[in-house]
């Protein structure tokens, strides 16, 4: 009887869940259409149905275990590894960031050019006599007053308006002017161009001023030509996410660019282009270096510190307690920390020296107290892992190798290290992985620095890639997303397979059978 | 005597090095938190004066909101400890339990795609969320929402070894008897598997809870407004490499921040080294 109770109450719990989550989801639906923003409107629809399906239905046990972590996983994981991929086979940076339509239409603004003698007019903005929106010009050089509206324009004598002390007129007959304050607070007066004559217009530049301006660049839909109207050249497509000059050279281009397919050019300017592939090769020799290097030098600590207080001992809990506490310390707060001490004027680290080095300016003492304080924040963690597998290392083995006449470092050298060695050998494959994209150590100690900013590099001393392609993507001068997102790839690549080889020797796998 | 120095001289004279080593920045920390002036030079090995006057700075000045901090970062990292919990448990469960066509595939892809660092991933999870925030402004970018739901992603993956590690030692006869009972595996997995796993749910939500709160590079990019960032992006801009002049501040408010993560830590010990060699590497 309680259990149909409690079957009741629980279905009934269900339901509403359900209920509510389907309604939040369809609203999101609703406004992402809106918005015509269409995949993810899409996703969230298969959403709303997936978990429908799956918990009014019994098709499928299994799922209702999995649903929720699988649309958060596809969302916030999948998908934008998939965005990844796709980024890195187009031009997709700083100046091409736009969508097609949007630069052309950003193009065109640009394209606005003013007339050649640069003229300036005395300005009220208002409305005219047919209540559109209107601007009344005062032409002091030639003694000419107009009112000049979207399309037309219409002379007023001198003899009618009504004239400051500049000779600039304040208003006119049939002419309604409004006050600044409207003006502020409503942007739809300077958005019109107002006609002035031929293919000249007047652009609102100030309240009170107005420039004469042309339409420099005119755009054909059918030809997907860009025409400059002054000069008479024809910019086109040129399949690199910009307009270039037909028959000019590769540098007469128009921008903004648009974000273009360019397929695999990102992948092959990792290869081919220089200032690309030195400071790349630079930085993946320092990121095997920082990793390998890292992983035997907390290794090494580790495992001696478990070695030295593997026996029972006085202080043993002791050593233990305080040893731990690098690796209990959040990260974040212990590498600031460490940055803190590093400081050239103030840090702690010159004042008990007595010295004053500038340790992050210099690329080898930085890349020093790198694997310094790697070395502090990892040991730990290795000192824990052996002290634990030196247990499980059957101390028959030893007395066996020491009756045989085996003296303490042979028996270290032929029997402990190789058997740890085989326990360990997949956490050392996981250490090399973790420090390999160790972005938050690098980021908060050193930020990659020093770099050469002056010569525009990107790569830094003590960059590794994820850090590198963060600054490629993220950097202060130029955001390149397309090539960042093709290093990304080659690293996912890098990464997946030293962990497939770790995966496959701890046959962590073969559980799953 | 002598044998004895032999044995154990080496012993104790390493550990005491590298305690040394180990307790050095944090004592400096500890020291500058207490120091008047909030100079980080050292001086001096031994305080001549405590003083809270860094840790009242801390909680009064307008330009460190640390209450605040704090708040976010309790919310945020207890929202996604809870949800990734029930999200890794469930999971955990039927990877261990259930048969079904896929699972092979599923559990390698999920090992695979774990590799992808969340870094590689910025500037899609960026460009992504921007959008959603152009549709959707209170889920988008620059929300603590929209920042969950983004570490709700990697729910599925992580700690999914470790339960089902335990789901594992369950014996298997517990849930034949409930499913000769009549029992579905839904109710088997409410109401004898989340009984029995209550300890080590318990564990796994708090390292989540840790790892999170550790998290840096996502929450910066999502959390620009001052009053909604969280501790560790607080105290990173605040110092933002002037650490001439914040450093005091700062040094109190990354030992509060520290002091509970490092507790939760220590009194987890066993389980957080038995979740170490079954392979996870903490941040």
């Amino acid at each position: 009887m309680s259990g149909f109770v409690r079957g009741k109450f629980a279905f009934g719990l269900k339901l509403v869940l359900l209920a509510i989550t389907t309604a939040v989801l369809a609203l999101l639906t609703e406004s992402a259409y809106a918005q015509k923003e269409y995949l993810i409107g899409t996703f969230i629809l298969i959403a709303i149905l997936a978990l429908n399906f799956t918990y009014l239905t019994k098709y499928s046990i299994p799922l209702k275990f999995f649903v929720p972590g699988i649309l958060f996983f596809f969302a916030f994981v999948i998908a934008p590894i998939l965005y990844t991929g796709t980024m890195s086979v187009y031009k997709y940076q700083t100046g091409n960031y736009l969508s097609k339509p949007a630069a052309i239409e950003q193009v065109l603004i640009l394209g606005a050019q003013p007339d050649a003698a640069g003229t300036t007019f005395d300005i009220v903005v208002g409305k005219n006599s047919a209540n559109q929106y209107a601007i009344l010009v005062s032409d002091i050089t030639n003694n000419k007053y107009f009112i000049s509206a979207k399309t037309s324009r219409t002379p007023v004598p001198v003899s009618e308006v009504k004239l400051n002390a500049d000779k600039v007129a304040i208003s006119a007959p049939g002419f309604k002017p409004i006050s600044l304050n409207v003006l502020a607070s409503n942007n739809s007066y300077a958005n019109i161009r107002y006609f002035y004559e031929g293919k000249y217009y007047i652009s609102i530049e100030s309240e009170t001023v107005g420039a004469v301006f042309t339409q420099g660049l005119s755009y054909s839909e059918s030809t997907g030509i860009m025409t400059n109207l002054l000069t008479g050249d024809k910019y086109k497509d040129n399949g690199k996410g910009n307009f270039a000059k037909i028959g000019g050279t590769r540098d007469q281009i128009l921008s903004p660019g648009w974000r273009a397919p360019v397929w695999f050019q990102n992948y092959t300017r990792l290869v081919t282009d220089n200032r690309i592939r030195t400071p790349l090769i630079g930085v993946f020799i320092w990121t095997i270096f920082f990793a390998g290097f890292s992983v035997l030098s907390t290794f090494a600590f580790g495992l001696l510190l478990a070695m030295a207080l593997n026996r029972r001992m006085r202080g043993r809990k002791v050593y233990r307690s305080i040893l731990i506490l690098p690796y209990a310390m959040p990260s974040i707060m212990s590498i600031l920390i460490w940055a803190g001490m590093f400081d050239s004027q103030f840090g702690a680290i010159n004042s008990i020296l007595h010295t004053n080095i500038a340790w992050f300016s210099d690329a080898s003492l930085a890349r020093g107290a790198v694997l310094l304080v790697n070395l502090w924040l990892g040991f730990p963690y290795f000192y824990l892992i052996c002290s634990g597998a030196l247990q499980a290392i059957p101390s028959e083995l030893l007395e066996a190798a020491a009756i045989d006449g085996a003296n303490p470092r042979q028996v270290f050298r032929k029997i402990t290290l190789p058997l740890l060695l085989q326990i360990l050998s997949p956490l050392l494959i996981a250490s090399f992985a973790f420090n390999f994209n160790n972005f938050n150590l690098i980021y908060l100690l050193t930020g990659g620095g020093p770099r050469d900013t002056l010569d525009g590099h990107v790569a830094g001393a003590t960059d590794i890639l994820i850090s590198y392609t963060y600054q490629i993507a993220f950097g202060k001068n130029i955001q390149d997303f397309g090539l960042a997102s093709a290093i990304s790839v080659l690293i996912f690549i890098l990464i997946g397979s030293i962990s497939i080889f770790g995966l496959r020797r701890t046959k962590v796998l073969e559980t799953f059978e | 005597m002598n044998k004895w120095l032999r044995e154990n001289a080496w012993r104790h004279a390493f550990a005491i090095f590298m305690c040394l080593f180990s307790l050095f920045p944090l004592y400096l920390v500890v020291l500058s938190s207490v120091k008047t002036g909030g100079s980080l030079a050292l001086t001096s090995f031994v305080p001549h004066e405590i003083s809270f006057s860094n840790y009242q700075f801390l909680f009064h000045s307008p330009k460190t909101p640390y209450l605040l901090w704090v708040k976010n970062s309790m919310i945020i990292a207890s929202t996604v400890a809870i949800c990734s919990v029930v999200i890794g448990a469930s999971s955990a469960f039927a990877f261990s339990r259930l048969r079904f066509k896929g699972k092979k595939f599923g559990i390698q892809l999920l090992l695979l795609v774990q590799m992808f660092p969340a870094v590689l991933a910025l500037s899609a999870i960026y460009v992504i969320m921007e959008r959603v925030y152009a549709f959707a402004p209170k889920i988008g970018l620059g929300t603590q929402a929209g920042l969950i739901l983004v570490y709700l992603g990697g729910a599925l993956g992580v700690n999914v070894w470790l339960l089902k590690g335990f789901v594992d030692t369950i014996p298997a006869e517990l849930d034949e008897a409930a499913k000769i009972d009549g029992a579905s595996p839904v109710q088997i997995f409410w109401m004898i598997f989340l009984p029995l796993a209550t300890p080590v749910l318990a564990v796994v939500c708090l390292l989540t809870f840790i790892g999170t709160f550790n998290e840096f590079i996502l929450a910066r990019l999502f959390l620009v407004e001052m009053n909604g960032r969280t501790v560790a992006v607080g105290l990173q801009q605040f110092v933002g490499g002037q650490y001439s002049t914040n450093w005091g501040p700062f040094a109190a408010g990354s030992i509060l921040a520290s002091i509970p993560i490092v507790i939760i830590f220590l009194s987890l010990q066993k389980y957080i080294i038995n979740g170490l060699t079954a392979g996870s590497v903490k941040g």
